[in-house]
């Protein structure tokens, strides 16, 4: 399954709503790199509400994003991570998941909006959005 | 009859018949090779080059003698071809098509012998035996400077490449931008440093921008160069931007394990030159009013 990438101005959206396969969590990854480099998004939200169970493998492959990502320059905000996730998360390892972690996706949306508020480069987009 | 009678007879040979091996050469030379350099060989050109050539063949076998018989570069003879194949190498004609042409000279020479000394068995082997340890000699010497004007115009040109390679240019005030375009080696890792360093403390750059969109692999080695080149800026005092990482880059890096958390990073050149900008208070805006096409 392909996961959709939603574009909200400067903000890329990632609602991961069943269990990924590898594939599909690597072609997300690459996806999603691609398209912060494309449209030069300021701020990525994944949204993993959904998840009950999320492996060694996968909180790796979110890890790895979250890198890419900085390294593209884009902000990622993590939304919804499950009781439960969050219990085994520490069992792996508590550094598993570096990035910040919200309850929700309106939480992610505001906090992403404050980091973007302090960036040099806002008024560039701004200035995209005039023509 | 001796090597050396051989060689006089060769050189008498040679002398007489000048004009005609020196066309049926020409023409040899231009039906071989002359539709493959189109432009590049003329005939006038090439008549010149054997009139020179032969001439200094003929001059050899005139004064050949055991101990002399080594071809050097440094003799007339040397001097000719290797200049000759030297010349075709900076011109970018193949080092076979350049053998083929000093070569050439053979098959018309000995041509030539077969009809003048058809009816003497003994002096036609004789000569062509002489000819033919010649022209190996002149075959390796063309072979051999051929390579080296090659390598000469191999080192200038990485050295030209070196020299144009990274500026460093002052975007604004305490702004610095450093372009890196092209692979990226220890050479040119040390070089860019020492510039960006240098520049950094003559113009008080408070934010350096390292832009790599030209670099076309990211791998450990170039991360660890540059690494190397933010850790000094940082030492020195400016804060560094990096801009213009490919996704590609982004997921090498990550895979080996590079984050740069200690430098901003932006896609593009623009978002880091706002960010620098930003950084020493500074934005640029739109002009209310001004002419919009």
């Amino acid at each position: 399954m392909r996961v959709p990438i939603i574009r909200l101005g400067r903000i890329l959206l990632i609602s991961i709503q069943t269990d990924l396969t590898d594939n599909d969590a690597l072609c997300l990854q690459s996806d999603l790199i691609k398209k912060i480099s494309d449209t030069e998004a300021q701020g990525v939200a994944i949204d993993i509400t959904a998840l009950d169970v999320v492996d060694s493998y996968m909180a790796r492959i979110i890890n790895d994003t979250v890198c890419m990502a900085q390294l593209l320059g884009a902000d990622v905000v993590i939304s919804g991570v499950q009781p439960f996730v969050a219990l085994s998360m520490v069992e792996m390892g508590s550094d598993l998941i570096r990035a910040e972690c919200v309850f929700n996706l309106e939480q992610a949306m505001k906090r992403l909006e404050i980091r973007m508020s302090t960036r040099g480069d806002i008024c560039l987009k701004r200035d995209n959005y005039v023509q | 009859m001796s090597a050396k009678a051989f060689s006089k007879l060769l050189s008498t040979i040679i002398e007489h018949n000048r004009d005609v091996l020196n066309d049926e050469w020409t023409s040899h030379v231009m039906e071989t090779m002359g539709a493959k350099y189109p432009g590049i060989l003329n005939r006038d050109e090439i008549h010149r080059h054997a009139d020179t050539y032969i001439t200094e063949l003929s001059a050899y076998f005139k004064d050949w003698n055991e101990e002399s018989s080594a071809i050097q570069a440094g003799s007339r003879l040397g001097v000719v071809v290797s200049e000759l194949s030297g010349d075709h190498a900076k011109r970018g004609i193949r080092p076979m098509d350049t053998a083929l042409y000093v070569v050439a000279v053979k098959r018309t020479i000995t041509k030539k012998l077969i009809t003048t000394l058809s009816d003497s068995p003994d002096q036609l082997n004789g000569c062509v035996d002489v000819l033919g340890v010649l022209l190996d000699q002149l075959t390796l010497l063309t072979f051999d400077s051929y390579t080296t004007a090659r390598e000469k115009v191999i080192t200038q040109q990485s050295q030209s490449l070196l020299e144009l390679s990274t500026p460093v240019i002052l975007l604004w005030n305490n702004v610095l931008l450093l372009p890196l375009v092209g692979v990226i080696d220890t050479i040119r890792a040390r070089q860019f440093t020492e510039r960006m360093l240098e520049a950094i403390t003559r113009h008080e750059g408070i934010v350096t921008i390292i832009d790599v969109t030209g670099v076309p692999v990211f791998d450990t080695g170039v991360a660890r160069h540059i690494m190397k080149a933010v850790d000094a800026a940082q030492l020195l005092g400016s804060k560094i931007v990096m801009t213009g990482i490919s996704p590609e880059g982004a997921q090498t890096l990550t895979k080996l394990n590079i984050s740069f958390s200690n430098v901003i990073s932006r896609v593009s050149l623009r978002a880091g030159v706002a960010e620098a900008l930003k950084m020493v208070g500074r934005r640029i805006e739109t002009i209310n009013g001004a002419a919009q096409q």
